[in-house]
């Protein structure tokens, strides 16, 4: 039967008091380790100029001054944005957090979702991650893409979305 | 050619081969530059007079271009099964394609001045999201096109295909008259992309007339030496105009190319558009694949108050950026408030689209705060720093820069608001023209509200929509606001029933 119910506005459910599910207490260290990684390759390319010109540190010492200014925060930034991304699994959507100066939360309704897909690099499989990407339709600004996830609870949250899509088809 | 029965493969009509010849034509003209270096090489290797090789040449290419046409005529088959159509082509690679039904967002044909005549036309059948399966039918009846497309609305709509018959005088929503073609003309962008392209050719000229300026000079330099001047004057300013007055012209000659004798009507929930003097376009949709609908008015369209309105479909993920557009060129004020109602049957009664409308909500001020910022403070200040030692005081025409865009920034402010109804919702922006984009709620693929540190401490946000068709933002609005029109959008998105394409 088509019943079609008047809905109070302000009683639509709001993400005001959202309980936030933080990234894997791992996320963290395994940012880290791969800005460290990436600032040792740097690190080890930075020596080429030293060694050509002779072994002599000495010209070279402000270029080094001015790339630990840059690396610092380079290496310490998952320190800061890691806390602030969040995610909730609702009974009709899931709703992501993120953004240190520019915050955003993106809901993604699960009756829009064309596809999920679960990835890891090799680096995530060392410390049990994995991401969990989210398609819908015209793919425009990139779709959903929460990493950091546990793996077992990506691997949850792909079969949980995949059974809410295939409800929502069959409600049609 | 009749519609045979199932599970037989068939030709298209011969003349099909024109069909894969200027398909052939448009590729060398795409690759014009390989295409050319062997018949450039063959001209100047070998020895010979120019006019006979020329000639051979000619006569070689149309020989090899029309056996390659004929070849591909040849091998292009396709048969029709219950609910998908299959087509083999290719000589050297064959392909196969299998269109599904349900996947074909619409049928489009078009009828060339030959196929016009022996009453054929080329169907184009339009997959949702699939850029490498896009099928074509050259040189069929319009009946087989007629009864295909009816064949493709059954299984779509599980019913009888209600499609009547392509009467295009039947309910017709609009028609355009040549007026009409002359101001989409004058006002189509693609003059200035055209001016583009001829600027070095325009360049040359003007180099001309500055000679013919200049032998006038040295010829002045005794006696009439102000006449002279004068005479260059004109020369110059009669040249610009007749340039001006040419890109009108191609312009023109274009729109009509292109939507002479256009009309929009509706066959049940399938729109279709019907159009072009000598290549005649058959574009249609169905109403349910509208994603976004789009009201433009450029500066020559506002001198003539008309708007221009398209649907969005879709895009595919594949063919970034490439959007599939229901385009009706040039509306009026009441049928653009009509066409709206039938193309967002039947939410889109309340929405307002017009961008005049005083229903439209500003954005907050603070807008231009950011902008003003970057875009004309910064630039100035730099600019007078860097190149007030060089150039000195004339270095101040950067504050032509600051007053030129803070205007320009202010404009953009006024033009930016949005309008919300129950299920939908419309944006509205511009510079100097106006846009409007109006969106069903229960469309909306997904939601970011967004917000700066600056936006934080004003308790302001940025709200983005993303449709099927890209995405539409709004920003600067209350931080309130926001979430309150995002909570309402997924409201709507997670209790509709219906398909959202």
């Amino acid at each position: 039967m088509f019943r079609n119910p008047e809905i109070e506005l302000d009683d639509l459910p709001d993400m005001e008091d959202l309980e936030w599910q933080p990234m894997h207490r791992h996320y963290v260290r395994r940012m880290l380790l791969e800005r460290l990684i990436f600032a040792f390759v740097l690190l080890a390319a930075s020596f080429v100029p030293t060694i050509a010109s002779g072994g002599k540190f000495a010209p070279t010492v402000p270029l080094w001054v001015l790339a630990i200014i840059f690396a610092l925060p380079y290496l310490s930034w998952p320190l800061v944005s890691v806390p602030r991304r969040g995610y909730v699994v609702r009974d009709k959507d899931i709703v992501f957090k993120s953004g240190v100066f520019w915050r955003s939360v993106t809901a993604v309704p699960f009756n829009r979702v064309q596809h999920v897909e679960t990835s890891n690099t090799p680096l995530d499989r060392k410390f049990g991650l994995a991401n969990l990407q989210i398609f819908t339709a015209g793919g425009s600004g990139g779709d959903l893409s929460i990493s950091g996830l546990g793996a077992d609870i990506a691997e949850q949250l792909r079969v949980y979305i995949l059974d809410k899509v295939g409800a929502s088809i069959e409600n049609h | 050619m009749k519609i045979t029965e199932p599970g037989q493969w068939q030709r298209t009509s011969p003349l099909a081969i024109l069909f894969f010849f200027g398909k052939l034509l448009k590729l060398i003209g795409q690759n014009a530059w390989q295409s050319i270096a062997p018949f450039a090489a063959f001209i100047f290797a070998y020895e010979g007079e120019l006019v006979t090789k020329i000639v051979f040449a000619v006569i070689a290419f149309f020989i090899i271009s029309t056996s390659l046409s004929v070849l591909n005529y040849w091998f292009f088959r396709f048969q029709l099964i219950d609910d998908s159509i299959l087509i083999r082509q290719g000589v050297v690679k064959k392909t196969q394609l299998d269109i599904k039904f349900d996947r074909i967002q619409g049928i489009n044909t078009q009828q060339n001045v030959v196929f016009r005549y022996f009453g054929l036309v080329t169907v184009n059948l339009d997959t949702a999201g699939s850029s490498g399966n896009e099928g074509n039918l050259p040189a069929v009846t319009r009946e087989f096109a007629d009864s295909l497309r009816r064949m493709i609305g059954k299984v779509r709509n599980g019913d009888d295909g209600v499609v009547a018959d392509a009467r295009p005088d039947a309910d017709a929503l609009l028609s355009l008259d040549s007026r009409d073609l002359i101001r989409i003309g004058l006002a189509d962008r693609r003059a200035l992309i055209v001016f583009a392209v001829l600027s070095p050719l325009i360049e040359r000229m003007d180099d001309n007339v500055y000679k013919i300026a200049a032998s006038y000079v040295d010829e002045a330099i005794g006696g009439a030496w102000q006449t002279s001047i004068a005479a260059g004057a004109v020369i110059a300013t009669s040249a610009a105009l007749a340039v001006i007055a040419l890109l009108a012209l191609i312009s023109i000659g274009a729109a009509f190319l292109r939507y002479h004798n256009f009309q929009l009507f509706l066959e049940g929930d399938t729109l279709r558009s019907h159009g072009g003097l000598l290549t005649s376009h058959e574009l249609s949709m169905n109403l349910g694949k509208i994603q976004t609908l789009r009201l433009e008015q450029g500066i020559v369209m506002r001198c003539f108050s008309r708007y221009r309105l398209s649907g969005r479909q879709a895009r595919s993920s594949q063919k970034q950026g490439k959007n599939k557009n229901f385009i009706i060129p040039l509306v009026n004020k009441t049928q653009a408030n009509h066409l709206r109602e039938i193309l967002l049957a039947p939410e889109g009664d309340d929405l307002i689209q017009i961008p005049t409308s005083p229903e439209f909500i500003p954005i907050s001020p603070n807008y231009m705060r950011t902008r003003f910022l970057l875009i004309s403070l910064l630039p100035t200040v730099v600019g007078l720093a860097v190149f007030s030692n060089l150039i000195g005081p004339a270095s101040l025409v950067f504050l032509l820069w600051l007053s030129a865009s803070s205007l320009l920034i202010y404009q953009n402010w006024r033009r930016a608001g949005y309008h919300c109804s129950s299920d939908g919702f419309v944006r509205r922006s511009g510079l100097v023209g106006y846009r409007t984009v109006a969106l069903l709620y229960r469309k909306v693929q997904r939601v970011t509200v967004t917000q700066s540190r600056y936006q934080r401490r004003k308790s302001l946000a940025s709200l983005r929509f993303y449709m099927a068709s890209g995405s539409v933002r709004i920003p600067y609005i209350e931080h309130d606001t926001a979430k309150r029109l995002r909570d309402y959008a997924l409201y709507k998105v997670e209790s509709s029933q219906q398909a959202w394409h």
